[in-house]
């Protein structure tokens, strides 16, 4: 086995030991949405500022199917995938249309219109309460209302997710992304349908939000308001640079640097973000790659010294 | 016979009509190149051809069949392949993989896009080392193209490089109908088997180019009118 995927493991293994297990399930769900994001951000180059339009549809349709029509647990996370990747659909169709800056606006600006449809509409979503109450159904005899169940289910569809996105990001697909991010005009000269290839990559980011979204409401019981924001949206752009765009492993890494310090660093200090703060400006000026290119080059050093 | 031809093409941006009523046909199988001077519409003329922009008006057939309005991605599968002005590369790639990406590109299948890994496309691997070779980069294929492509993009070839590239385009005359712009005038004179002149949006002489060298008219253009 590669190193990556024995340290991988491992990471699985450990964290419900050191940390709260709802807070361990929530590293690798918030992974999960980076993956998505990842796609668009690191390999596509385009940066989506609306991921959590996804993530939030995902979690408000599934939980409501959850909580009222009592759905089972894979029909619920199929309907997540589903609804994230129809939304990204949607929205990625009237993005790709724009570039640069008119494209992050609009994934904002898209944003914001499903964050206000889902204040609105309080007989569905709960508005501003958020929509509580959603059941973690057991299934075949498994209760995941045991907090170490939900675990080893929400970190088995995790590294399922990370190995699928391996698959994509090494495949054709993956490659004429990275195309796309390196230079869009060739791209379409030798013969690639530049846009048609932006919204896939937009689908299937949704995809990953989407599974992401439904796992976090089972995860809490609720969706907050705050699922379908742009802070949520804001703060998986964040943790996906500091671990590193355009690694697969990136927004792993920045998912749990996030949700750690945002979890275990807010009890000590509530003036916490200011070391994200601090983070991300080191990360922009020094290390474009995040913590995995920090990671690289402190390895490359050490073998020199050897 | 002429394999790409315009008929009365143009193109207006707002109200400078960069390419005024362009009718052109290029031979298959020769090197036709296009000159003329700074802002003559040169560059829009390539842009219409390859897809790149829609024309105003007018009609471009390639190989029999109406292209005009094809965007340049389809443009691409048709066989009518475009290089750029300046050095144009995919940066953070390999060589080969700046390669392998138009190869795969014009495959007969894209069966695996999103699930098969890259290298387990022998054919398209194969295709890219043979048109590395053809250029004499095989051996850096693995190379990242930042350490190749050194220098300003925009700086040109040096005299040695030009020679290089002279005889490199030679080599591909006959096996492809080229349609070249370049700045250089003893490069177009030599490799050239028909020229056309271009000037403020205008065709104003075709010929050899022997012919092209006499013409009054293309003196008249590249001097401003003051030559005997």
């Amino acid at each position: 086995m590669k190193k990556q995927t024995v340290l991988l493991l491992a990471a699985v293994v450990v964290l419900p030991l050191v940390l709260r297990p709802a807070i361990a399930s929530e590293i690798w769900i918030f992974a999960i949405l980076g993956l998505g994001l990842n796609l668009l951000l690191g390999y596509t180059g385009l940066l989506s500022f609306g991921q959590a339009t996804f993530f939030g549809s995902a979690a408000y349709v599934a939980g409501w199917l959850l909580k009222h029509y009592g759905i089972n647990v894979f029909l619920a996370l199929g309907t997540g995938v589903f609804v994230g990747a129809a939304s990204a659909a949607a929205v990625g169709y009237l993005c790709v249309q724009r570039s640069g800056l008119y494209f992050i606006m609009l994934t904002f600006a898209l944003n914001q219109l499903f964050y206000f449809v889902a204040y609105q509409w309080t007989s569905v979503t709960g508005g501003e309460d958020g929509m509580p109450g959603i059941p973690r159904p057991a299934f075949l005899g498994i209760d995941f209302g045991d907090p170490l169940a939900y675990y080893v289910f929400v970190s088995a569809l995790f590294l399922v997710s990370l190995w699928i996105m391996k698959r994509i990001v090494e495949s054709p697909l993956g490659r004429i992304l990275q195309a796309i991010r390196e230079n869009e005009v060739r791209a379409e000269a030798v013969g690639y349908n530049v846009a048609r290839f932006k919204l896939a990559a937009f689908v299937i980011g949704g995809a990953f939000s989407g599974l992401a979204g439904v796992l976090y409401a089972m995860l809490f019981g609720i969706v907050p308001l705050e699922a379908i924001g742009f802070v949520t949206s804001g703060n998986v752009v964040f943790a996906t640079l500091i671990g590193g765009s355009g690694s697969l492993y990136g927004p792993v890494i920045g998912s749990f640097v996030f949700i750690w310090l945002s979890e275990s660093v807010s009890t000590l200090w509530a003036r916490w973000p200011l070391l994200l703060g601090v983070a991300f400006v080191i990360v922009v000026l020094f290390l474009r790659g995040g913590v995995v290119e920090a990671w690289s080059r402190l390895w490359q050093s050490s073998k020199q010294k050897l | 016979m002429a394999i790409l031809e315009t008929k009365t093409l143009s193109k207006a941006f707002g109200a400078l009509t960069a390419v005024d009523e362009v009718s052109l046909g290029i031979d298959a199988g020769t090197l036709h190149s296009i000159i003329g001077p700074n802002g003559a519409g040169k560059t829009t003329l390539f842009n219409l051809l390859t897809g790149t922009y829609r024309p105003s008006s007018g009609r471009i057939v390639f190989d029999g069949r109406d292209i005009t309005g094809t965007p340049a991605h389809r443009v691409a599968h048709l066989g009518l392949a475009r290089s750029f002005q300046r050095t144009n590369v995919f940066p953070a790639f390999s060589l080969l993989d700046n390669v392998w990406v138009a190869a795969f590109a014009c495959g007969t299948s894209w069966k695996g896009l999103a699930w098969r890994r890259t290298d387990r496309y022998p054919e398209v691997r194969a295709r890219a080392l043979a048109a590395l070779a053809d250029v004499g980069l095989a051996e850096k294929a693995g190379e990242a193209v930042r350490e190749i492509s050194h220098g300003e993009p925009a700086a040109g070839l040096s005299p040695e490089e030009t020679k290089k590239l002279v005889a490199l385009v030679r080599a591909l005359k006959g096996r492809y109908t080229i349609v070249l712009i370049e700045h250089k005038m003893d490069i177009i004179m030599s490799v050239s088997d028909r020229i056309s002149v271009m000037h403020f949006g205008r065709l104003i002489a075709q010929g050899t180019p022997a012919e092209i060298q006499r013409d009054p008219e293309v003196r008249r253009a590249y001097l401003g009118g003051v030559a005997a």
